[in-house]
């Protein structure tokens, strides 16, 4: 379970969050929707502890993060490998190759033995159809290909969350479909995620969306109440 | 108007000769006054004397010009000749205790002996030299390309020579024990040992020869204006008055009254140095060279990266004393924090430790100054990469849950690296061509060395340039091309 609760988030004297609440139930796809700069990106940000805020609290699986005391190294390492976050520009990291990039979870994050990580990547590349790739480096990836590998990266620390920052957004428009499917296939699997999308058929897939407006969430409820 | 005007021109004509005779070029003689005592320094007042000052000033006055002094390094003043006289740092003569020696008789005029100089062995009343035998294995201090040095080179090839064109220090070295011993001319150990008391001569002074100033061969009249100055000098008793001045009058220079009737100058030996045997001491001195870049090089990069993680990533307390570090050590020169290390720094160790002093030899001084220099540049270099590197990159591995120390080791690091090599290489190159300057820290490396070969075989210069320019670009060359082939290897991937 993720819950934000009175989340606010000033830029200056911007109010970029300006007291957002919303849930998110585990196994369920969770669509974020709403227009550009409504604050939607942020909130993912201040739920991975990449972005802090003046006000609120972040509560996933056990970890809480509470407005205006900067977290401590530790405890945002613990709620990280609780929620993993895909980005829109992918960030691959672009010396490794795909299957390195995967293993670099639970190798530099997790401690694990190569061998057992090297297993895991091999799988979870099979998994988003990446299999013949594992050797190749991200510059020799598409934009789809990146952002499935991507995905494989965040899943190899098993979190019990994954956050999807408008992760279609940088892409051709004949990619971001390979890109789509895999997420469905997630969400089909029980896989606790938010997405924020611009992707009207992908949100409808979602259990429950919330619509941000201005740094607040309007409107929470079924896709079909809601769009 | 014609009656008016001829006068005049015949009054100026009549003038000239006399404008002339007033105008008397000055005496330019040539000198290094770092090379100190009791031939030329600066007295507490800024002046400065020496007994070659005085010498300079009466063989003026006897030729009638005005002394004016003109300042240079010792080793390079012979070239000074090659220059007409009165352009900048042009001289007349060189006038500082240049012996007498057949590759420079050979290529300028030389007037007769002014002074007649033994080869003295200086150590500490305390210490284990002795005596000119027991030089064995021991650093023996000289100033490079005398024929002192050329004396303990050819005489006693297994010591530990340690060149250094700073008398006053070498002295200085002797007495606080880090150096066994060194071998002067006579003048200079007759007047560092009235300032060391703890000092002594190790054996007899050795007879070495003659110091006489050189002038151009084209200029025989002043050759032959300066012999009659320096016989009346010697002869009337001025010389010894000087000489006495200073403690250096003796029974060598009563000589020199009876050599005036001889011819001059005697039949000289000349010491060339063969070929292999040249070739020999350049590699010796390029391997030293490569030695201290070799040690110098990784030392400074390791310190670089700490300093430029500590500036990018560090808290405050941190960060601005890595920058303060890199301003200091970046804007200061490195002959300088050299010395500063080789001189200064164990003057203060000492007197928490002298064993601790010990380790503070000239090679450990020249690695870890050249280490220290260019951490400063490689801190900066590092720095420019680690900014290089988007901050997407730390947010993903962040958001992996690795800790942030092992986000800049795994994932900025090896991407920050990539970046910095041509700089870095570029900086490696530099050092292999600085480590030239250790020599002032009586390190002999390849520029020393030939400095130093130059000195013995003065027309060798042509080949010994470019084999010595030869070497340092048989060095650095290689270091390009794996430069470049590392660069290439990891932009593949």
């Amino acid at each position: 379970m993720i819950r934000v609760t009175d989340l606010v988030k000033c830029h200056g004297p911007a109010r970029i969050l300006d007291g957002a609440t919303l849930t998110a139930a585990p196994g369920q796809l969770t669509a974020l929707v709403g227009p550009s700069g409504g604050g939607k990106s942020t909130l993912l940000r201040c739920v991975n502890g990449l972005e802090q805020f003046q006000s609120g609290t972040v509560e996933a699986f056990g970890h809480t993060l509470t407005g205006g005391q900067p977290p401590t190294q530790p405890a945002l390492q613990k709620l990280r490998r609780a929620v993993g976050m895909v980005f829109q520009q992918f960030h691959l990291f672009p010396h490794l190759t795909a299957l390195e990039n995967v293993m670099s979870g639970p190798v530099h994050a997790l401690g694990k033995p190569k061998a057992e990580a090297e297993q895991t990547a091999k799988r979870l590349l099979a998994r988003v159809g990446l299999a013949d790739k594992a050797g190749a480096r991200p510059a020799n990836l598409s934009g789809g290909q990146q952002q499935r590998v991507a995905i494989a990266r965040a899943l190899a620390v098993e979190p019990s969350a994954i956050l999807f920052d408008e992760p279609t957004s940088a892409l051709d428009p004949q990619m971001v479909g390979e890109v789509l499917a895999v997420m469905r296939d997630l969400a089909a699997d029980g896989q606790t995620m938010i997405v924020v999308s611009h992707d009207v058929d992908f949100a409808r897939s979602a259990a429950v969306v919330h619509k941000m407006v201005a740094g607040k969430v309007v409107q929470s409820g079924p896709p079909d109440a809601v769009l | 108007m014609v009656r008016a005007t001829l006068p005049l021109c015949a009054l100026l004509l009549l003038a000239l000769p006399a404008l002339a005779q007033e105008k008397k070029p000055p005496f330019r003689w040539g000198t290094d006054p770092t090379g100190g005592a009791p031939f030329i320094y600066q007295n507490a007042d800024g002046q400065y004397v020496g007994f070659e000052v005085e010498l300079a000033e009466y063989l003026a006055a006897k030729l009638g010009r005005e002394s004016v002094m003109v300042d240079g390094t010792w080793a390079n003043l012979p070239q000074q000749l090659n220059k007409a006289a009165d352009v900048e740092k042009g001289v007349d003569v060189i006038l500082n205790g240049y012996e007498l020696r057949k590759d420079l008789v050979e290529q300028f005029g030389v007037s007769r002996a002014y002074y007649a100089y033994r080869v003295a062995l200086v150590s500490r009343k305390d210490g284990g030299v002795s005596g000119w035998n027991d030089l064995s294995g021991k650093s023996v201090g000289a100033l490079g390309g005398t024929v002192a040095h050329d004396y303990v080179r050819s005489h006693h090839p297994d010591a530990d020579i340690q060149l250094s064109e700073d008398v006053a220090n070498v002295f200085k070295l002797v007495n606080d024990k880090r150096m066994a011993a060194t071998v002067q001319d006579s003048p200079a150990a007759v007047h560092f040992l009235k300032e060391y008391p703890d000092l002594t001569l190790a054996g007899e002074p050795v007879k070495a020869g003659y110091y006489v100033i050189y002038f151009r061969k084209a200029d025989a009249e002043l050759g032959a204006a300066l012999d009659a100055a320096i016989a009346d000098g010697l002869r009337d008793g001025t010389f010894r008055r000087i000489y006495d001045k200073y403690g250096l009058w003796n029974a060598d220079q009563e000589e020199l009254i009876g050599l005036l009737d001889k011819p001059w100058p005697p039949q000289l030996e000349g010491n060339k140095t063969p070929w292999p045997r040249l070739l020999g001491e350049l590699l010796r001195a390029a391997w030293m060279t490569v030695k201290l870049s070799c040690a110098s090089f990784p030392l400074a990069m390791l310190l670089g990266l700490a300093v430029a993680v500590g500036r990018v990533y560090g808290p405050r307390w941190v960060g601005v004393p890595c920058g303060v570090y890199v301003e200091v050590i970046r804007g200061t020169p490195l002959l300088l924090q050299l010395y500063a290390l080789f001189y200064m720094l164990p003057v203060f160790v000492q007197t928490v430790s002298p064993d601790l002093a010990a380790w503070f030899t000239p090679f450990a001084c020249g690695v870890l100054g050249l280490a220290i220099n260019y951490s400063a540049y490689e801190a900066e270099n590092y720095r420019a990469g680690l900014q290089a590197i988007p901050k997407g990159q730390t947010e993903a591995a962040l958001a992996l849950g690795m800790s942030k120390w092992t986000v800049i080791r795994r994932v900025v690091l090896p991407q920050a690296v990539r970046i910095v090599i041509p700089p870095v290489t570029n900086d490696f190159i530099a050092l292999f061509k600085d480590t030239s300057v250790c020599s002032a820290i009586l390190i002999t490396e390849l520029t020393r060395k030939y400095n130093e070969l130059y000195n013995f075989n003065r027309d060798l210069i042509v080949e010994l340039v470019v084999i010595t320019a030869g070497l340092y670009l048989l060095m650095s060359y290689p270091l390009a091309l794996v430069a470049r082939w590392l660069e290439k290897r990891l932009s593949k991937s």
